[in-house]
C-alpha cells in the first residue's frame, strides 16, 4: 500500500443543499486522504454526510466548495463525457438498494459497464463469467434480477462494481437492506475482492459491526470528520 | 446497439401501462386506416366514374370558351384540324381511343306534350348504358373505352349499325308519356337561326340521379346531319393509363397551338371539389389524431421518465454519457410511437379486409344507396408511421432532457 501519493484526496470539501430555500450544509470543510488499496469504512448516524461524501468522492454530485483530487486529477475541470467515462473506467458503485436495471439479466447487468468500454465481445463475456463465477452467481446469468434475493442482487451489484477493473470501489450503505448473516457474507465478499483485485474500496454505514470490515474508521457527525485514524486526521479543518 | 436494446426492453417494462398507450395509438391508426381506405376508393371509383360519364381523361376544342359556352351550342366552335389531331393520336400506345361529340338543346314533343332538352351526341360504339344496378362504389360498371351514360331502365343497348335513335332520361319520359319504340319530334335551332324538326325513334331509358329530367343522347352522326354541322366542336381522348394525362397533354399543345385541350381534372369541377373536400377533411383528421397521439405518448414518456429517476443515476454512475441516455429516451418515444404506428396499420389493414368481406361500407349518394370498399393506399404506411416516429422523438423530448438535468447524485436520491 503505497503511501506516497493518495488515491483521493480532498481539500476543504463544502457540500450544501438548498431545501426550501434554506440553505442546508451537509458537508463542511472536508479534508481527506484515502491511499490506494485502502478498505476505509465511514461511519455516522443519518445525516452526518456519509452519502453526500460518497457521492462527491464518486464525482455523481458537484461540491459547493472544495477540491477532489484523484491521483492528482481535479475531477472538477471535467466534462461530462470525461467525466462518465472516468466513472466507466476507474469507479465501481454498489448502492443500498442494489441499484441492478430489471430489463436486464444479470449476466447483461454486470456486462452493462464493460458496453462502455472498448473491449471485445469475447473479454468481456468472459469477464463477465469469471466475475460471476467469483461472486457465487453463475448458474444464475440468464435470469433477471427480480428473481434473486436480497443478498444475490448485491452480489450481482458487487460483480458489476469490479468487472472493470476498478481503481476504486464506493459502496453506500452496502449492507443495509440485507439481514445480518446475509450483510456478513456480502462484507466477507467484498473484502475477498478487495483482496484478490487490489481495488480500494470505501464504504459507509452507520453498523460498528460492519465497520469493522474496514482498514481504517473515518466518522462523520453534521458533516466533519470527528475521528480519523491516520494522521490525515490532523489536518481536519475545525472552526 | 445497447442504448437500443435498453430502449426496446424499457417500452414493455411498464406493461399496463404501454399496452394502454399502445392501445390508443393503434385504434386511432386503424381508424386512420379505414376511414382514408373509404374516401380512398370512394374517390377513386367518383373520378373514373367522372372521367367514363362524358369527359375523357382529355378534350380538344377549338377555343378556349367552348367548355363555357359552347357545349350545347356548338356552331361557332368547330374543330376544323380534329382530323389531324385523330391521325396524330391513332398509333399512341398510351391512347385507348379518340372520338367527337356535339350537343344542342331542344324542345321534345310528343302528343300534346313538350319539354326542353339537353341532348349530348357521342358515336354509337362510345356510348354504354349499364343494365344492371350496381350496389357497390367500384369501377366494375365501366367500360375503359366508352362512356357510361346511365342504368338503362327499359330499351335496348346502343346498336352501332342503328342511326336516328335516342335515350331519353327516365323522368323526361314520364313527363312526356312515351316508352322505348315510341317516337318523339325534337325541334332545334340552327346556326343561322332557323328551326330543323326531326322524328326520333326512342331505343331506351336511362336513369341518371339529378340527370334523368333534362337529358337525352344520340349517335354522333345524326346529331351532325340534324344541326347541319360540318366539323365536330371537341374530340374526347381516353387514355390506356390516367397518369399519362399531363404528358398527353403536353404534346397535344405543342403539336396544336392553334387548340385548345383540357384535362379531366380541369374539366371535373364537382370531383375537384368534393376531393379538395374530403382531402382537407382528411388532414384535419390525420392532425387532430397526431395531436392525441403526441399526448399520449408525450405523457406515457413522461410517466416512465419519472418513475424511473433513481435508474437515470444508475446508469451515469456505471458511466453512460448524458447524450446517450437522451438517445435512450427518444428512442424509447421513436420505438414506442413506431410499434404503435405498425401495429395500428396491421389492425387497419386487417380491419379493411374483413369491411370488405362484409360487403363494403354503406354510403348515400344522391338517391343510391352504395357499398364502398375499403381500399387503404400503399403510401399510407409512410403517412402514419413516419409522422408517428417524429411524433414519438417529439413526445420523448422533454422527459429526455428531464432524465439527465439533474445531477446522478439527485437522481439516485429518489425512491424506487
Amino acid at each position: 500500500m503505497s503511501r506516497s501519493t493518495p488515491l483521493i484526496q480532498t481539500i476543504g470539501l463544502k457540500k450544501h443543499y438548498q431545501l426550501d430555500k434554506a440553505d442546508s450544509p451537509a458537508l463542511e470543510g472536508i479534508q481527506l486522504k484515502i491511499f490506494s488499496g485502502e478498505r476505509v469504512a465511514l461511519m455516522g448516524p443519518s445525516g452526518s454526510g456519509k452519502s453526500s461524501l460518497l457521492n462527491l468522492i464518486g464525482c455523481l454530485d458537484l461540491p459547493t466548495a472544495g477540491q477532489i483530487l484523484y491521483q492528482d486529477v481535479d475531477t472538477s475541470l471535467m466534462n461530462d463525457k470525461k467525466l462518465s467515462a472516468f466513472r466507466n473506467k476507474s469507479m465501481g458503485f454498489i448502492f443500498q438498494s442494489f441499484n441492478l436495471i430489471p430489463v436486464l439479466s444479470v449476466f447483461e447487468n454486470v456486462e452493462y459497464p464493460l458496453l462502455w468500454q472498448n473491449l471485445s465481445s469475447g473479454e468481456r463475456k468472459a469477464r463477465v463469467a469469471g466475475m460471476l463465477e467469483k461472486v457465487g452467481l453463475a448458474s444464475f446469468a440468464r435470469r433477471s434480477p427480480e428473481l434473486l434475493s436480497g443478498g444475490q442482487r448485491q452480489r450481482v451489484a458487487i460483480a458489476r462494481a469490479l468487472a472493470g477493473k476498478p481503481r476504486l470501489v464506493l459502496a453506500d450503505e452496502p449492507t443495509a437492506a440485507l439481514d445480518q448473516k446475509t450483510g456478513r457474507d456480502i462484507m466477507e465478499l467484498m473484502t475477498q475482492l478487495n483482496e484478490e483485485e487490489g481495488a480500494t474500496l470505501v464504504f459507509s454505514t452507520h453498523d460498528p459491526l460492519v465497520a469493522q470490515w474496514a482498514h481504517r474508521i473515518i466518522r462523520l457527525v453534521d458533516g466533519k470528520i470527528v475521528s480519523d485514524p491516520t494522521e490525515t486526521a490532523n489536518e481536519q479543518v475545525r472552526p | 446497439m445497447k442504448v437500443i436494446l435498453l430502449a426496446w426492453r424499457n417500452i414493455f417494462r411498464q406493461k399496463r401501462h404501454t399496452a394502454a398507450t399502445l392501445l390508443a395509438v393503434i385504434l386511432g391508426i386503424a381508424g386512420l386506416v379505414v376511414f382514408e381506405g373509404f374516401l380512398h376508393q370512394l374517390m377513386g371509383s367518383f373520378r373514373d366514374s367522372t372521367i367514363l360519364s362524358g369527359i375523357g381523361h382529355l378534350q380538344v376544342a377549338s377555343r378556349a370558351d367552348y367548355w363555357k359556352k359552347g357545349e350545347y351550342s356548338p356552331y361557332s366552335y368547330a374543330l376544323a384540324d380534329h382530323g389531324k389531331v385523330e391521325q396524330s393520336l391513332q398509333h399512341d400506345p398510351r391512347v385507348l381511343s379518340v372520338f367527337p361529340s356535339t350537343g344542342f338543346t331542344c324542345l321534345a314533343g310528343a302528343g300534346t306534350k313538350s319539354l326542353s332538352l339537353l341532348v349530348k351526341a357521342f358515336p354509337n360504339s362510345r356510348m354504354y348504358f349499364s343494365q344492371k344496378t350496381n350496389r357497390r362504389a367500384d369501377a366494375s360498371q365501366l367500360v375503359p373505352d366508352k362512356f357510361y351514360l346511365g342504368h338503362l331502365e327499359a330499351g335496348e343497348e346502343p346498336d352501332p349499325l342503328q342511326t336516328g335513335e335516342l335515350y331519353l332520361g327516365a323522368t323526361a319520359a314520364r313527363i312526356l308519356g312515351v316508352r322505348p319504340g315510341d317516337t318523339v319530334t325534337l325541334m332545334a335551332l340552327l346556326p343561322e337561326g332557323g328551326l330543323n324538326g326531326r322524328d326520333f325513334k326512342i331505343r331506351g331509358l336511362f336513369t341518371s340521379p339529378g340527370f334523368d329530367r333534362y337529358f337525352a343522347y344520340t349517335d354522333y352522326k345524326t346529331a351532325m346531319d340534324f344541326t347541319l354541322q360540318k366539323a365536330p366542336p371537341v374530340l374526347h381522348i381516353l387514355l390506356r393509363h390516367r397518369q399519362d394525362t399531363a404528358g398527353v397533354a403536353g404534346e397535344l399543345a405543342v403539336k396544336f397551338p392553334q387548340d385548345h385541350v383540357k384535362t379531366w381534372q380541369e374539366l371535373a369541377v364537382y370531383y375537384r371539389q368534393v376531393n379538395s373536400m374530403f382531402t382537407t377533411f382528411l388532414t384535419i383528421i390525420q392532425a387532430i389524431l397526431m395531436l392525441v397521439t403526441l399526448f399520449l405518448l408525450a405523457n406515457s414518456m413522461a410517466r416512465s421518465v419519472l418513475e424511473r429517476r433513481r435508474e437515470w443515476g444508475t446508469l451515469r454512475a456505471l458511466g453512460t454519457p448524458a447524450p446517450a441516455i437522451v438517445v435512450m429516451v427518444l428512442l424509447e418515444g421513436i420505438l414506442l410511437g413506431g410499434v404503435g404506428g405498425l401495429a395500428g396499420l396491421g389492425v387497419g389493414y386487417a380491419a379493411a379486409g374483413v369491411i370488405n368481406l362484409c360487403g363494403g361500407l354503406p354510403f348515400h349518394n344522391a338517391s343510391q344507396l352504395l357499398s364502398v370498399d375499403v381500399v387503404p393506399e400503399a403510401s399510407l404506411v409512410g403517412v402514419a408511421v413516419l409522422p408517428l416516429l417524429i411524433t414519438g422523438a417529439l413526445a420523448a423530448l422533454a422527459p429526455a432532457w428531464q432524465a439527465v438535468k439533474t445531477q446522478p447524485a439527485d437522481s439516485l436520491r429518489e425512491l424506487a
